[in-house]
């Protein structure tokens, strides 16, 4: 039981990590990013093609996640252009077309050009004993990273100017106008770091278990699920939403067949939305 | 001449909101905007930030012309505007949505503050409080707080006193005339016109888009001319 | 109203109908092209359903896909089972298709669901149906497919035959919206599609115009699955995946123009001949596609419909 668990917290914080991206760009940028997931995949091709090179693991890791988050500027400062020059409903509506349109050039390309692809990366020690349970020394680390991730994003949007900046154009973008704020700055700033953090998701399924360039689809419509879930403007809400829906997947993997469980948990992301159709943190962000 | 606005025309969709609208504020200056609802006041002020292009005309503030420029730009010149919807940030706290008004000159905050404070008791009493839950007065304590922590040049206060109880009505315009007597440039947009009258040194009449009368603001005390605005004779 | 009035109000709809009524007779040698015709005519009348759902209501409905397939599957497995007239299972697989419609209106207004929460309950609920097709493979056949030829009406086994049925079908739905939209309801649906919290204030039925609109979408959506199926000779879950067909009519909708009448009509013909001008990329065709996407989105910001309205200085509805 208690193994069962610590695998949906394991599960759980990939998916809060994968989906903090989406909740990011669409609080600052009102655009729901879709082509989240292919982002992921894109860091771990990055990462695969510098450990070709002759790159470090870690180094290429990290190369991966800084290639995502080119992209992601590339994206923000010529894609979505045309989606911020109009406000709310409008902007969500191009900027779902507009994402739509990348995920399909970067699958299409990924899948074309890299179709045998996988990124399996792996750690010198296969499982470690926590509290008499034997785990994966790679779930350990890649929830070691999400939290760490996680703790860093609070801190920074708590304490920072750039974070506080940030809260209150997610808050009230007039009102950050009149402070002399420009969202537009501020905005690519978010977008490069949200993307960064779907690279960071992509590599953290290479250690995980294997990251292929098919899965960018599965990965955006995950991320989805958890960010509105999670009430889609609230970091923490994603965080809430990701372990719980996590440890929902791991108890009905185990009990169930793969397509039961898959239908368990869509099943229980839309009783929650319908439960609480604002988010599961409604209030708080 | 601190403001020149020269014949401004602004349009909301396809209504035609503000017909040829000139004004002049000197440095140090106070002035009123006053009018009926639906005169254009909100919409002069917010054309003056660059929240709206006007279709004609310019804006110059500060010896350069600034129409165009869009709204955290102006702000960033140090012309401030305090909308009748405070535009407040709810989740965060009266410091912080203070410390964000400073973010044109970050060193400054924590002085700053300490000014804002000494303005605002009651806002030091409330720091830690979330912006969402003030009352309505001490809202527009924190958005006029907020707009003055980045040291502007000239603040656009637009009806400062719409939903506030007369007390905290007064005890506002005690703080402006304290801001005025510092040498704080103002333009205020007020329905009531004794209260923006008893403020400002000088004060416009608008009416349905358009200047229907200036002056000093002690000769325009009574005058008939403004009833009759409001009222809608012509 | 006069006859003269009446054709001037439908000289459109009569025009669409004389030109679909002649493609069977140009593409009489190519069996392919009117396969090509008869999809293309299949998902207009999506599109004018989703028009009505989302167009007008703002119901984000990306499960049309899954709604189209439970009508198809109900009908078929019914057909199958219970040897059962078409005449009796369409209609049930119809009916299946308005009541989750109907359900999933009702509750997102209930609930006050926006526009993006109803959107991802009801992608949830297209990849429900998926799996939820693929783990009932007893009934389904799985991903394998379940044969459906013969099933349908005789009609649908014949390419030419079928295909006037479905633009039959298309013309009746066109008929519908136009109804709707030029009656109370329609004048309801403007009114909330511009300030629903107005609308609602002016004494406008929200909930029911919604509800309505749904019912009437989901409708299209379930007649037009069922014969589908049947046409289609098997189907399977892929056919009536999110991507395959959810995405397909979204473009085409947001192409062809939103709240028009010819909008999905124009929008879906530019989408098939898209995809036919795609499909000599072999593997590179979803990356033409995504790039064609953005360039279009960019450039035909309004529609197509609009566009041309602007251009040729015509009121095309």
């Amino acid at each position: 039981m208690t193994a069962t668990l610590l695998d949906g917290i394991v599960q759980g914080l990939q998916f809060s990590l994968l989906a903090v991206g989406i909740t990011l760009i669409y609080g600052l940028g009102g655009v729901l990013n879709l082509a989240h997931g292919q982002f992921a995949v894109f860091s771990g091709v990055a990462a695969k093609l510098l450990l070709g090179w002759g790159a470090q693991s870690v180094l290429a890791g990290i190369g991966g996640i800084i290639a995502a988050g080119l992209l992601g500027l590339l994206m923000d400062r010529s894609l979505l252009v045309p989606a911020y020059r109009y406000r709310g409903e409008e902007r969500l509506l191009l900027g779902l077309i507009l994402t739509l349109g990348l995920s399909f050039v970067i699958d299409g390309y990924l899948n074309y050009a890299f179709s045998e692809f996988s990124l399996t990366l792996s750690l010198p020690i296969a499982s470690m004993q926590i509290a008499g349970i034997a785990m994966r020394t790679a779930g350990l680390v890649t929830s070691l990273i999400a939290v760490v991730v996680f703790l860093a994003l609070f801190a920074f949007l708590r304490w920072t100017l750039l974070g506080k900046t940030i809260r209150s154009i997610i808050e009230n973008e007039i009102g950050a106008e009149l402070c002399g704020i420009n969202p537009a700055s501020t905005r690519t700033i978010i977008v490069v770091l949200a993307t960064m953090m779907a690279g960071l998701a992509g590599i953290a399924q290479g250690l995980f278990s294997s990251l292929g360039t098919e899965m960018g689809p599965e990965f955006t419509i995950l991320g989805l699920l958890v960010a509105v879930v999670g009430g889609v403007r609230s970091i923490n809400g994603t965080l809430v939403a990701g372990i719980f829906l996590g440890i929902i997947n791991a108890f009905a993997s185990r009990y169930v067949g793969a397509y039961v469980a898959f239908i368990i948990l869509l099943s229980v992301a839309m009783a929650t939305i319908l439960l609480r159709p604002n988010g599961l943190l409604a209030r708080f962000t | 001449m601190i403001i020149q606005v020269e014949g401004i025309y602004a349009s909301y969709g396809p209504a035609l909101v503000l017909r040829d609208v000139s004004l002049a504020v000197s440095a140090g200056e106070a002035v009123a905007v006053i009018g009926p609802n639906g005169a254009g006041k909100t919409t002069l002020l917010r054309t003056m930030i660059g929240m709206i292009r006007p279709t004609q005309g310019r804006i110059c503030y500060d010896g350069r012309v600034c129409t165009g420029l869009r709204a955290f730009e102006t702000a960033r010149l140090g012309m401030v505007y305090v909308p009748a919807e405070k535009e407040l940030f709810p989740e965060m706290t009266v410091r912080e949505n203070l410390e964000l008004g400073a973010y044109r000159n970050v060193g400054d905050t924590s002085e700053r503050l300490g000014y804002a404070f000494a303005l605002f008791p009651r806002l030091a009493e409330r720091r830690q409080q979330v912006a969402g839950t003030l009352s309505g007065g001490e809202q527009q304590m924190l958005a006029i707080g907020r707009a003055l922590m980045g040291r502007p040049k000239v603040l656009l206060l637009d009806e400062p006193s719409t939903g506030l109880a007369p007390k905290m009505v007064a005890e506002l315009y005690r703080q402006l005339a304290k801001l005025k007597a510092d040498g704080l440039t103002m333009i205020v947009t007020e329905q009531q016109v004794p209260l923006a009258l008893s403020l400002t040194d000088r004060a416009y009449v608008l009416e349905q888009g358009a200047i229907r009368l200036s002056g000093k603001s002690l000769d325009l005390v009574g005058n008939p001319e403004i009833k009759a605005a409001y009222l809608g004779v012509t | 109203m006069s006859v003269r009035s009446i054709f001037f109000r439908y000289a459109d709809l009569v025009l669409l109908a004389v030109l679909l009524a002649l493609v069977p007779v140009i593409a009489a040698d190519s069996p392919y092209y009117l396969r090509i015709a008869t999809l293309a005519v299949v998902y207009m009348a999506l599109t004018v359903a989703f028009n009505l759902i989302f167009g007008h209501t703002k119901q984000l409905f990306l499960c049309l896909g899954a709604l189209a397939g439970v009508a198809a599957y109900v009908a078929a497995v019914l057909t199958q089972e219970l040897q059962l007239s078409p005449w009796i299972t369409v209609p049930i697989g119809v009916f299946a298709a308005t009541g989750l419609g109907a359900l999933f209106s009702y509750v997102s207004v209930l609930r006050g669901l926006g526009v993006i929460f109803l959107g991802i309950v009801t992608l949830a609920f297209s990849l429900i149906f998926q799996n939820l097709v693929l783990g009932l493979r007893q009934f389904t056949n799985g991903e394998t497919g379940l044969v459906t030829r013969g099933l349908g009406f005789g009609l649908l086994d014949h390419s030419v035959s079928a295909y006037y049925l479905f633009v039959a079908v298309l013309m009746l739905a066109l008929l519908v919206y136009c109804v709707v939209m030029g009656s109370r309801m329609g004048f309801a649906f403007r009114a909330l599609s511009d300030d629903e919290l107005t609308a609602e204030l002016s004494g406008i039925d929200v909930t029911g115009r919604k509800v309505n609109a749904a019912v009437l979408g989901s409708a299209i959506i379930g007649l037009t699955g069922t014969l589908y199926g049947f046409y289609n000779g098997i189907i399977s879950p892929s056919l009536f995946s999110f991507v395959n067909v959810d995405i397909p009519v979204l473009i085409s909708l947001l192409l062809g123009g939103v709240r028009t009448r010819l909008g999905p009509i124009v929008g879906a013909a530019a989408f098939a001949v898209i995809e036919e001008f795609v499909r000599p990329f072999g593997q590179l065709n979803v990356l033409v596609d995504g790039v064609l996407l953005i360039v279009l989105f960019v450039a035909f910001r309004e529609g197509l419909v609009v566009m041309f309205r602007k251009a040729l200085g015509i009121a095309i509805p």
